[in-house]
């Protein structure tokens, strides 16, 4: 399973529109999830809607949260994420089967059976997570916040019993006009790890479009995303209500 | 993300279960969380507890956990899940719903508010027991916080809200900040016995120290919450203090679990420092002093005049 989850605070304003970016993402499997982080209760109507509209077409959800909520929503999201993800496939499968798609039309003790098959493949399925973080100026104050949450994120995926990974990218990059930089790639641990985001310079421009479609190209590039759902598919075909 | 869960129960309402047909008639709103609603419903007299959800899966896995547990029973236990079913709601839309034993009590928190302090060290045996019984079964509580214990009558306890009820070796499936290992850089995320063991440490600090907890959660940087700052407000809490070295215990992992754990609480009961925060005040002290004179004095008048 393949995630992109996206941490900002506002608007983009150069390049392609993230909206579009995230229905690539979408296309490829990979759902984009995205946080807002709010200053004192606000990112702006503007900011606000883009963010629903990001996660509505990456097939992933959105969140407005305050700092303090950031780590445990991260959390949250992500997890939940992974349930959608393979609801969606498993609801597929029962379409087949019984010409009915739907987990919630199913009697007590069938749901019973379906919603186990989920969370079991929920707690063993590959999972990446790629990272992408929001460096433009007035995201520094909350930078500090955001490594947290993704430290933590790192430890709740190392309680799962499938293999995780989680890799981090911010935007813009600080030098020649980079829309991305990578911080840290493909990594099932972060010890060792003293800083996520040294010395970052916070760049004035939103490229957060151009943003996702460089880590679409990052995860092509990459074999183990593909196997690994590969993996799933076939676990999935190989169940029978 | 259950966003908006906006299913109204009133009271007087009857509701029917679509595939077995159970008809409960609604009491009262007893809660509500993230997942859902709990009403207080009746059916032939009998009261209960019904739990209506706002999304089907993450509803029924909690149904899962309840059913294998029930599964494990042994005899002569009490019945705690009693029917699974979907409802019509007054928006026409179907809602999963499950029915279980009512628990008559109230959180943990008021509870020794209303009763006295005095209480805490039988009811914290008592939680222990509890969670011994589910890890015995392979299981790990999750979520234990204040919120979660409910006590009854002299201190019986009993645990709601199954929804982060995990097997052993599997990630936790719910859990909340403050009472959470990971958070206080305690130790991993993954299922154990020892991470109830943990949550139950935060939760006695939670129910003696409530501000100084907070506290530490406004003021540490993430990378210095640690055991070691948690230790520090139990050792300097007077109420705390007695049991700072069971909890030191219970946050360094070192009981296998809560079984083990238990032993060692009932151990501490039994030495008297262990009540003392609560026990005989200053006055009544004095008092039994001067009723031992006056009994003294009064057996010497009676033994003179006898003789
Ligand atoms: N069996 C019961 N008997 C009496 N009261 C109950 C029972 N189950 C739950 N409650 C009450 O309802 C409240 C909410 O229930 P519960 O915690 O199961 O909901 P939730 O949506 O899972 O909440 P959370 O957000 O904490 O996960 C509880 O705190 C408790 O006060």
């Amino acid at each position: 399973m393949k995630q992109i989850l996206l941490i900002t605070d506002g608007c983009s304003n150069v390049g392609l529109s993230p909206i579009v970016a995230a229905a690539h993402a979408n296309s490829e499997g990979i759902s984009v999830n995205v946080v807002g982080v709010l200053d004192h209760g606000d990112v702006g109507e503007l900011g606000a809607s883009e963010i629903e509209e990001i996660a509505r077409a990456g097939g992933g959800l959105s969140r407005m949260v305050n700092m303090r909520q950031l780590s445990q929503t991260v959390q949250m999201m992500t997890r939940k994420t992974v349930v959608q993800t393979i609801q969606i496939a498993v609801q597929k499968e029962l379409k087949q089967v019984l010409g009915n798609g739907s987990i919630e039309a199913l009697p007590p003790d069938k749901r019973a059976e379906v919603v186990r098959v989920i969370d079991e493949l929920g707690e063993t399925s590959g999972l990446q997570v790629a990272l992408i973080i929001d460096a433009s100026a007035s995201m520094k104050p909350k930078l500090a916040a955001v490594e947290e949450a993704i430290r933590d994120l790192m430890l709740s995926l190392q309680a799962r019993q499938g293999k995780s990974e989680i890799s981090v990218f911010h935007f813009p990059g600080s030098r020649n006009g980079d829309d991305c930089v990578m911080d840290l790639n493909w990594t099932d641990h972060l010890n060792g790890v003293q800083a996520i985001f040294p010395k970052l310079q916070m760049g004035g421009t939103t490229p957060t479009g151009p943003a996702i479609m460089h880590v679409i190209d990052f995860y092509r590039q990459g074999v183990y995303g593909r196997q690994s759902r590969d993996e799933t598919d076939g676990m999935m075909s190989g169940y029978v209500v | 993300m259950a966003t908006s869960f906006k299913i109204d129960l009133r009271r007087g309402m009857v509701v029917t279960g679509k595939w077995k047909q159970g008809r409960y008639r609604i009491e009262k709103l007893l809660g509500e969380g993230a997942n859902g609603k709990v009403y207080l419903v009746q059916r032939d007299r009998n009261w209960f507890a019904l739990k209506v959800g706002s999304d089907a899966v993450d509803l029924q896995s909690e149904i899962n956990v309840l059913q294998s547990i029930a599964k494990q029973k042994k005899q002569g236990q009490e019945t705690f899940l009693f029917d699974v079913d979907d409802l019509y709601g007054p928006d026409g839309k179907e809602y999963p719903f499950y029915i279980m034993r009512y628990v008559l009590g109230t959180t943990l928190a008021d509870y020794l508010k209303q009763q006295g302090a005095e209480w805490f060290p039988l009811v914290g045996l008592n939680l222990l027991g509890k969670l011994a019984k589910l890890h015995h079964a392979g299981w790990v509580f999750g979520d234990l916080k204040v919120e979660n214990v409910l006590v009854a009558d002299y201190g019986h306890v009993e645990l709601v809200d199954y929804g982060g009820v995990t097997a052993v070796g599997k990630g936790i499936r719910q859990f909340t900040e403050i009472y959470d290992r990971g958070y206080w850089n305690g130790g991993s995320r993954s299922a154990d016995a020892k991470y109830d063991l943990f949550s139950f440490g935060v939760l006695c600090i939670q129910l003696h120290e409530p501000k100084r907890l907070h506290g530490l959660t406004t003021e540490l940087l993430p990378q210095n919450r640690s055991v070691e700052e948690l230790m520090q407000v139990a050792e300097s809490s007077q109420g705390l203090r007695p049991i700072a070295g069971w909890l030191r215990k219970a946050f360094g992992g070192e009981f296998h679990d809560a079984g083990d754990a238990s032993a060692a609480w009932r151990l501490l009961m039994h030495r008297s420092d262990t009540h003392r925060t609560s026990g005989i005040p200053g006055w009544l002290k004095g008092l039994v002093a001067v009723s031992a004179v006056l009994l003294g004095t009064s057996v010497y008048w009676l033994v003179r005049n006898m003789l």
